[in-house]
């Protein structure tokens, strides 16, 4: 039995925090209220000063195993999740090999079993090995409980594939998502075509690459009335047009990061590749509009497109030649503390419904509100702490993220989850 | 020499937008009496004696190598070439690696060029040694920024309000960056002409565009800075052919003679794509500044070689 005493509660509901002590006991939160009494026997943890929410989830991460283990596994990225308050996470599946049988499915869950403390789902891919050639055994790997799948990394080149592989998907009840890019349009791009690209002599990515790919896989799933999520939105256009699908009835729902809400290609200084991601930082008027997206609803989730590489494959070569991603579950949270909510650009209530209730909705699992008779998953944050994010701190294997030796506001100081801490700081 | 003591020293030059417009004229003046040591007959001056300069050139370039060995040696330092051919370079290997290795060397300046923009910075803050860039990529070549400034304050003392019109591959030139960059700052107006392919709508703000020749010569230009087309590009749909740019685009005879009837200025980075961007006649031009580009840049780099300061030496035992 534990009582988590002074803190406030945030949910989805309420822009306010509410006071209130929570008493959890046998992995169920058994009494919310002020002053409650101290059960005998119960430890007591002290939450002044500290906002208790539900955990995060988050839909698009990479934890590079099978295959790309120096960069992270199932396990560290597990641990990360939970130093960033996050206690559900979704796999791509865009790992080596990439996952797109059942038997790789299974594969994975079982080291997930083994390995992690956290609720792991495993993505399918929708073509064979993510060749865009021929679709993946996919009624093999629904059998297997993947929630989504998705070629990421890249996109069905083919329209026709696209367009049978999203018909098939409806019949498992399975969403397709959506990373959208023209790859030709994209050449050997390395950042966000514009002025800065200019500037700094660095191949483009034009807009136009995303908002044509985003444009076309709306319409088939307008046309065959399949359910597509758009990953990682970052353009002003794109995001009208999904906008627009929304209000046409298509079943589209899409996600925003962290970092395309914050930085932008101005934030791009010496060639420092822990600003290199695919979609690129695009622009401040976008940083706005996304921003002004995830408030009015358009951007259903944040997600961050948790992706770690090594310090020598992200540093010690060429900007243009350093791999795309950036690591981001260590850093959400407080991250859009730090720069949203602490200054009152949106409440607590939007990071809870976006980044925890509506992602585990997405995906057909129950949210976990910070109520009587629900399930203990939550997290402690400290407002008054702050967090500096050094190379110690990570939990996972790599550190590529733009917030590397940084000290922002907040700090995650407990994370809960089936009525033990997972962390507690 | 006379040397100004409130322009204190930089340890690398890696572009020109990072310099100061103080630094840029600190830079020019020095440059004028290291010119003038050309025309003695002992053209070598002790001030780099005992130092080393470290040529690293991962893209072949001849002229501007040559130059910069030139400069080394007539400031009197030692200079090695080190020339990387990019397909023997081996995989995995990185360029940290390899800086690690010359570290070891204990050169005081690298002169590097790479296809990569970029590899300088990355350069520069792993090494003691003083950096210069020599060309990365698309992004900057500042001692041709330089040297081009110095060739204009020959022919224009007073350059601050003179145009140049750069014509061709705007969106691929380093040169087309950093000398624009340099004009705009000593004040230069600059005016750009290419294909839109070529001409990025992201360039500098400054750089006002023209849709063909008349429009940008009736610009009234003082110099035409024509650009290299790089012909390896061809693989991409830019444009559709030589012979369609150089018609075009070029400086054709029928545009030079009326160049050479304004008495316009003629300036080009080399190596020249002769019947593609220039004509043959036009390379005789009275008015063409391209071997006095040539010999201002060997002036231009000693002056660069003899302001950097490098971090060598201040190691503690």
């Amino acid at each position: 039995m534990k009582l988590f005493q002074g803190g406030e509660i945030a949910s989805e509901d309420s822009p306010f925090l509410q006071s209130a002590d929570v008493l959890v006991e046998d992995g169920q939160i058994k009494r919310v209220g002020a002053g409650l009494e101290i059960p005998d026997g119960a430890e007591v943890i002290d939450c002044s000063g500290c906002v208790l929410m539900p955990a995060m989830f988050d839909v698009h991460v990479h934890a590079r195993e099978p295959g790309q283990e120096h960069k992270e596994t199932i396990k560290t990225c597990s641990e990360a999740a939970i130093n960033g308050g996050i206690t559900g996470i979704v796999l791509m599946p865009n790992t080596v090999p990439a996952i797109d049988s059942g038997g790789l499915v299974q594969t994975v869950l079982d080291i997930v079993a083994e390995k992690s403390r956290i609720q792991v789902l495993q993505t399918g891919c929708l073509t064979k090995g993510r060749a865009g050639e021929e679709l993946a055994a996919i009624a093999g790997m629904a059998a297997k409980g993947v929630p989504m799948l998705t070629d990421d990394g890249s996109p069905v080149v083919d329209p026709r594939l696209l367009r049978r592989a999203m018909e098939y998907a409806k019949d498992f009840g399975l969403p397709c998502a959506s990373h959208c890019e023209v790859p030709t349009l994209s050449g050997k791009g390395a950042i966000n075509e514009g002025p800065v690209s200019y500037r700094l002599g660095l191949p483009g990515i034009p807009a136009i690459s995303e908002e044509i790919c985003l444009d076309r896989d709306i319409r088939i799933a307008q046309y065959t009335g399949a359910h597509v999520h758009i990953q990682h939105v970052t353009t002003s256009r794109g995001l009208d047009t999904i906008r627009r699908a929304k209000e046409d009835g298509v079943r589209v729902t899409c996600e925003v990061s962290p970092h395309h809400l914050i930085f932008n290609e101005e934030h791009i200084v010496d060639y420092d590749a822990n600003f290199k991601m695919n979609p690129p930082l695009r622009t401040a008027e976008d940083n706005e509009r996304l921003l002004q997206g995830l408030i009015d609803g358009v951007c259903d989730v944040i997600a961050t497109d948790h992706a770690p590489h090594t310090i020598f494959e992200k540093q010690n070569n060429e900007f243009a030649g350093a791999p795309f991603g950036i690591t981001g579950l260590e850093t959400a949270v407080v991250s859009l503390y730090h720069h949203f909510i602490r200054s009152d650009r949106f409440g607590w209530d939007l990071l809870v419904r976006r980044y925890s209730a509506e992602p585990r909705r997405l995906l057909g699992l129950e949210p976990v509100p910070v109520a009587e008779g629900a399930k203990a998953e939550f997290l402690v944050f400290s407002t008054e702490k702050t967090t500096t994010y050094s190379r110690e701190f990570m939990r996972s294997k790599s550190a590529n993220t733009p917030f590397i030796d940084q000290t922002l506001n907040g700090q995650i100081v407990g994370v809960v989850r089936s009525g033990e801490m997972l962390l507690q700081r | 020499m006379s040397d100004d003591n409130r322009i204190p020293s930089r340890k690398d030059l890696l572009d020109i937008a990072s310099l100061s417009v103080a630094e840029i004229e600190h830079l020019l003046k020095i440059a004028g009496p290291f010119k003038d040591l050309f025309k003695r007959s002992v053209k070598k001056v002790p001030a780099l004696r005992g130092k080393t300069v470290l040529n690293l050139f991962y893209e072949p370039s001849t002229r501007t190598s040559s130059s910069f060995e030139v400069a080394a040696n007539r400031l009197s330092a030692d200079v090695t070439n080190f020339t990387v051919s990019q397909s023997s370079v081996v995989k995995g290997e990185s360029i940290i690696d390899t800086i690690d290795t010359l570290q070891a060397m204990r050169t005081d300046y690298i002169v590097i060029r790479h296809s990569a923009a970029g590899i300088p910075n990355l350069i520069a803050k792993n090494t003691r040694a003083s950096v210069i860039n020599a060309g990365d990529g698309f992004h900057a070549h500042p001692t041709q920024a330089l040297l081009d400034m110095f060739t204009i304050r020959e022919v224009f003392p007073e350059s601050a309000g003179k145009k140049v019109l750069i014509v061709g591959d705007i969106l691929h030139s380093r040169v087309a960056r950093s000398t624009s960059t340099i004009l705009n700052k000593l004040g230069v107006n600059v005016g750009v002409l290419g294909p839109t392919s070529l001409v990025p709508s992201g360039r500098h703000e400054f750089m006002q565009g023209f849709r063909d020749w008349d429009e940008a010569l009736a610009w009234k230009p003082d110099i035409i800075y024509l650009l290299r087309v790089q012909l390896e590009r061809q693989g991409e749909p830019f444009f559709p052919s030589l012979g369609e740019y150089h018609r075009v685009y070029g400086l054709t005879t029928k545009r030079y003679q009326r160049i050479r009837d304004e008495g316009l200025y003629l300036m080009h980075p080399g190596p020249v794509n002769r019947g593609v961007e220039i004509d043959n006649e036009a390379m005789n031009y009275e008015r063409s500044l391209i071997n006095q580009q040539v010999e201002n840049g060997i002036a231009v780099r000693m002056a660069v070689l003899y302001w950097l300061k490098p971090a060598t030496g201040n190691e503690k035992s």
